[in-house]
């Protein structure tokens, strides 16, 4: 069985060209069933994301790869009824060993945007579900794509690529939960209300925290805004008594200068009994006194702090990358080679067989001939014709498996001898 | 029973390692393999201990030999009801270690030539009311050490954790190091059970010296080393109630109050006195 695949994606087309050759759930079983000829194509899946378009199908081993690439692509241009430039422009294809990678770097989400994210394994695992819906896989694919969320287990595993927050307003909440551990119960306080420290807030949210605290020069954008997220707009001369409430503290006003002051920070404390303080500082010109970063239980951390932290974590995981590709060439590798093992075994077992069934059905012919047989002469003949079979077949048999590949030309020469693939 | 502890031994050993690769590596992974690991390690510990009680006819408590194995036994205890309510993956990596040496420790350490200190021959053998006295005395007091180490190893991962928040990096293998807050809790925490364990045990330890002579003190170095341990511990909780104090200086504290631990259990005994067993 060999493996093809083609597909599309944010790294090959824009998102015109994305939406344009996107299939809606609604229509991916009848996409599938139009897929699966059982003449090309045995078996597909079908993904079909935002960010890309991809199509796993199974072949017959005697089908030329490039003839299943080019029925696929037949299929996408019918389908979507676009013009052939549009695609040749922006598909790519790959068969077997790249094709295997391919799938596995995708589901691992080594191909995708902000590498690591975790929801596209999700909807390779959607879009698999859907093929089997839709009856649209077999054995192969089976195999195939179970493989492949096991590979992205492995990877999410054994590296760090999906351990470290890339963007600035997730490092926030990174650095709170290194300080919080768990954001239930927590409040949020807000100074300014620019467009990243509502981001921020967004994710703190999300995370659990609590509470969140909005004061805002122009008090009607602060209620503006805590309507909005679920906050409590705070008058901005009042902020500095409420400063004791704050865990987190996220600054973003337009001042251009000191707005919080180490004397306002250790009374904060002092009322707090000591518990922790985050300060975020996201203005610029700075907002927060960096010299309030040396009182103990105090953290502060400004946009460049923030943003190098990102900026290391993306080189992080990056390198956590390169470990995830060299898992991903050796994992897709021994699928190949056990699957091309599966392959050669269907062949020997049915070479076996055949030859098995060949050799009985003589003997059943010249029954007659041969009269009455007690059970001992009956059993000396079952092993004779059993030893003939065998002395017939072992060369053969041991050629093969010599043959690693599992489609040597000895084994192509059996197929077409007796006109067999070897799985049926 | 030498061959189950060494048995012990070759889990924790193997868990030391399981654990530093997984800090090292800092993988997303769970440490469920790591906990079995600990936990197979803990049983048969818990078996060579009551075997030995078993052999021995008493609790396996009279000498730097058993009392190494017990204070291994009840750091891991200490550690597998602490990993119930905190997700702290970190804390095998520091902790088995320690559990390790200790456990190696009582192992090498030969059996002394009298496995009974006269002093304790009574207790361990007399009426009923010394054979519980004492044994509860040394338990209780083991149990608290066990505290102060999660003590210490928390306030040494808050001190790591903390450098790093401080110095803007936080990145790197200590990623895995439990949150700032949950660091501060958990040795807190861990105090205040020690500290309640020791009160205990420096109590019965008096009441057993009272049984044995008539008199509650000797003034013996390791019982006045054991009064200065509680006063830190006590100066530490009543700063905390008080003034709030916690973070950095608690840590710094715990750190401290373990090193007079340390020259309570060891030092002690290089300053003479009967106190010298364990």
């Amino acid at each position: 069985m060999a493996i093809v695949l083609v597909g599309l994606s944010h790294k090959t087309a824009p998102v015109e060209v994305r939406e344009r050759l996107a299939f809606s759930e609604s229509r991916i079983s009848s996409a599938l069933e139009m897929i699966v000829d059982r003449q090309t194509v045995h078996e597909s899946v079908l993904v079909s994301t935002c960010n890309r378009v991809e199509i796993i199908a199974a072949s017959p081993r005697d089908m030329n790869a490039a003839e299943t690439v080019s029925y696929l692509y037949r299929f996408l241009r019918e389908f979507h009824q676009t013009d052939h430039d549009l695609i040749a422009r922006h598909c790519y294809d790959y068969t077997d060993l790249a094709a295997v990678t391919h799938i596995f770097r995708v589901t691992s989400s080594l191909d995708s945007m902000v590498i690591g994210e975790p929801q596209i394994t999700g909807q390779v695992k959607e879009a698999f579900q859907l093929a089997q819906e839709a009856q649209s896989v077999g054995h192969n694919l089976t195999r195939l794509m179970n493989r492949a969320f096991a590979v992205a287990k492995r990877v999410r595993n054994e590296t760090g690529i999906g351990s470290s927050a890339v963007s600035i307003s997730f490092v926030a909440v990174e650095l709170a939960r290194k300080v919080f551990e768990k954001l239930q119960g927590s409040t949020v306080m807000l100074v300014g209300a620019g467009e990243m420290a509502e981001l921020a807030a967004r994710h703190l949210l999300n995370y659990g925290a609590g509470r969140l605290l909005i004061a805002n020069r122009t008090f009607e954008n602060a209620r503006r805004l805590a309507d909005e997220l679920g906050g409590e707009p705070v008058s901005f001369d009042d902020y500095e008594k409420r400063l004791p409430e704050a865990d987190i503290l996220l600054c973003s006003t337009g001042a251009t200068s000191y707005i919080i002051h180490p004397d306002q920070i250790r009374r904060a404390l002092g009322a707090r009994r000591n518990r922790p303080m985050l300060l975020i500082d996201i203005s610029v010109p700075r907002n927060i006194d960096p010299s309030i970063g040396s009182i103990d239980n105090v953290f502060v951390f400004d946009v460049d702090d923030l943003e190098s932290i990102a900026e290391s974590n993306r080189t992080e995981r990056q390198r956590e990358a390169e470990r995830a590709e060299a898992i991903i060439t050796a994992e897709a590798e021994r699928f190949l080679i056990s699957h091309a093992e599966g392959d050669l075994n269907a062949v020997i077992g049915a070479l076996r067989k055949q030859a098995a069934e060949m050799a009985f059905a003589e003997l059943e012919r010249s029954r007659k001939r041969l009269g009455h047989l007690d059970q001992n002469q009956e059993e000396a003949l079952e092993t004779l014709v059993n030893a003939i079979v065998n002395r017939f077949t072992q060369p053969m048999i041991r050629k093969l498996r010599e043959s690693e590949d599992g489609h040597s030309s000895i084994l192509e020469a059996w197929k077409d001898f007796y006109n067999h693939d070897g799985r049926k | 029973m030498t061959i189950l502890l060494v048995l012990a031994l070759l889990f924790y050993l193997a868990g030391a390692f399981y654990a530093i690769i997984l800090f090292a590596a800092k993988a997303e992974k769970r440490n469920g393999h790591l906990k079995t690991l600990i936990t197979v390690g803990f049983i048969v510990h818990s078996a060579a201990i009551a075997v030995d009680w078993w052999q021995l006819g008493h609790f396996p408590i009279v000498n730097p030999k058993e009392v190494s194995s017990l204070i291994a036994w009840a750091i891991v205890a200490y550690y597998l009801g602490m990993s119930l309510r905190y997700q702290a993956r970190a804390l095998p990596t520091f902790l088995l270690p320690l559990v390790f040496i200790f456990t190696l420790a009582s192992l090498l350490i030969q059996t002394p030539d009298h496995p009974l200190p006269q002093v304790l021959e009574g207790a361990i053998t007399a009426s009923t009311v010394t054979q519980i006295i004492f044994p509860a005395h040394v338990i209780l007091v083991i149990l608290s050490y066990a505290a102060f180490v999660m003590t210490f190893v928390s306030g040494v991962m808050y001190l790591i954790q903390e450098r790093d928040l401080k110095a803007k990096n936080i990145g790197g293998a200590f990623q895995l190091l439990p949150a700032l807050n949950t660091c501060d809790e958990m040795g807190y925490r861990s105090l205040t059970i020690g500290f309640v364990l020791l009160t205990l045990g420096v109590a019965t330890g008096i009441i057993w010296n009272n049984q044995r002579d008539g008199r509650y003190w000797h003034n013996d170095p390791k019982e006045v080393m054991a009064l200065v341990t509680w006063l830190v511990y006590l100066f530490i909780i009543h700063y905390r109630l008080t003034a709030g104090w916690r973070g950095r200086r608690v840590a710094l504290l715990s750190i401290f109050g373990f090193l007079v631990v340390l020259l309570t259990w060891l030092g002690a005994r290089t300053l003479g006195g009967y106190h010298v067993f364990g």
